[in-house]
């Protein structure tokens, strides 16, 4: 296998495709890539072509959690969701950009058991055993989005610059379908290079774990308090970070029986973080 | 794949001291420090090393910490301890008192099977006795 390490975005843009693929942290690639989930024979490394560090409401694609969950220009709750995000060890090598591109923690997609997510035609968690899976948009495939600080940005309502756009973060999510079953609606070879994450007036990020810290969400909340009013985003509540509009639209969740629990959950930390905020 | 910084530490360079247990970002036991941040040698790529420097449980034999884990007892098995105490380096060089509270946060990501971690929460606060 081949790595590279452009210097420049172009560089990076025009070596990625034709199977290469991109790598920054490689806290998720490497693994994923070792499996055999991913298959590559390009490496791109990231460290020199996309921006990192944090300037005023801007922060680099490449800027590290460890980074962010200090610096005190970050918002409350993206400096809260990166701190309880993984660990210590992986939040100085992982990237703001890699985490919102990280893949489903699904065991069997993992696996690689021929499931919806991999192509095929069926739902094995929905089926089987699946604890740690969604209660909201559940029904195609039941997986849980897995990263802490997508949902702090949708709540925050943070903006994405990748080398051909501009985006809400919540944009970058697409629930998969019959026809396409990939989650988010990055294009091949496009590059996240900076993240724009305004101000708000108060936000919050709660998260419940199976233990007091280093995992991934049973659920997490984000509420972020604006001069438009409020948003609330979910972690680990459907395959892709879950706005929702007020603790009200928790009745509309649709809990598979496993996770019915999750949505006890949710409901009280909306209304501790609602009252924080 | 690439070599990954663990295979040339303990292949190539025949440094052991490094342990692999998980091989997959999990557990800490491989942990070594990149320009003095404990970062996972299981999942670095050795060519995104780059110019950064490398320290190994090897390179602190002579680190105050090796003592006070052995004073307080730190391990049973003693698989998760090179990591430990490369974490636990980089925490004290960074914060030379920490908390309780503080070494909870920063040690997080080096598990313990044997569940020494009291006895390593001891060894880190009394460091420098
Ligand atoms: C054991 C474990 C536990 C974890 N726990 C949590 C948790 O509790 N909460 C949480 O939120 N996260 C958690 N994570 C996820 C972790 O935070 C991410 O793996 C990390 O942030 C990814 O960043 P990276 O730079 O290492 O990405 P990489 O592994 O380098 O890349 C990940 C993906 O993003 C792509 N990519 C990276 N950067 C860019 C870019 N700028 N533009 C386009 N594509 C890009 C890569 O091609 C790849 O597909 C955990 C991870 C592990 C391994
Ligand atoms: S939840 Fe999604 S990823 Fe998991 S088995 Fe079902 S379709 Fe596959
Ligand atoms: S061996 Fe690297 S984290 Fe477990
Ligand atoms: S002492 Fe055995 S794993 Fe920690």
């Amino acid at each position: 296998m081949e790595l590279s390490r452009p210097s420049t975005v172009d560089e990076a843009v025009a070596a990625l495709g034709n199977g290469a693929v991109a790598l920054a942290g490689g806290t998720e690639l490497v693994p994923l890539l070792r499996d055999g989930l991913v298959r590559a024979d390009r490496v791109v490394h990231l460290a020199d072509a996309v921006p990192r560090g944090i300037d005023g409401t801007r922060i680099g694609a490449g800027t590290t959690l460890a980074e962010l969950e200090v610096d005190p220009q970050i918002p409350s709750a993206l400096r809260e969701a990166c701190r309880l995000a993984a660990s210590p060890q992986l939040r100085s090598m992982g990237t703001i950009g890699g985490n919102l591109l990280q893949a489903t923690r699904c065991w069997y997609w993992r696996l690689e058991f021929p499931c919806r997510l991999h192509g095929g035609d069926r739902c094995h968690a929905a089926e089987g055993v699946h604890r740690e899976h969604a209660f909201f948009a559940s029904d195609f495939c039941a997986s849980a989005h897995p990263s802490d600080p997508a949902a702090a940005l949708v709540a925050l309502g943070g903006m994405l610059r990748t080398d051909r756009r501009e985006l809400p973060v919540a944009e970058l999510y697409r629930l998969p379908t019959e026809d396409d079953r990939s989650t988010t609606t990055l294009a091949p070879g496009e590059l996240i290079l900076e993240l724009d994450v305004p101000a708000p007036e108060a936000s919050v990020y709660l998260k419940a774990m199976d233990r007091r810290r280093w995992s991934f969400p049973i659920v997490g909340v984000a509420v972020a308090r604006a001069a438009d009013g409020v948003r609330i985003a979910l972690a680990g509540a459907a395959p892709i970070p879950w706005a929702i509009a007020s603790e009200a639209d928790l009745d509309g969740a649709t809990p598979l029986p496993g996770t019915a629990y999750k949505l006890d959950v949710a409901r009280a930390l909306v209304r501790r973080a609602l009252a924080e905020v | 794949m690439g070599a990954t910084l663990l295979e040339t530490l303990r292949g190539e360079l025949g440094l052991s001291g490094t342990k692999i247990a998980c091989g997959e970002g999990h557990c800490g036991a491989c942990t070594v420090l990149l320009d003095g941040v404990p970062v996972l040698s299981c999942i670095t790529l050795v060519h995104t090393v780059g110019e950064r420097e490398v320290t190994t449980i090897e390179g602190l034999r002579e680190h105050p910490l090796v003592r006070s884990f052995v004073r307080a007892d730190a391990l049973q098995c003693g698989f998760c301890t090179p990591g430990q105490i490369v974490s636990a380096a980089a925490l004290v060089g960074a914060v030379p008192e920490p908390s309780r509270e503080e070494i909870r946060h920063h040690m997080a990501g080096n598990i313990c099977r044997c569940g020494a971690y009291p006895r390593i929460e001891e060894a880190i606060l009394t460091w420098r006795d």
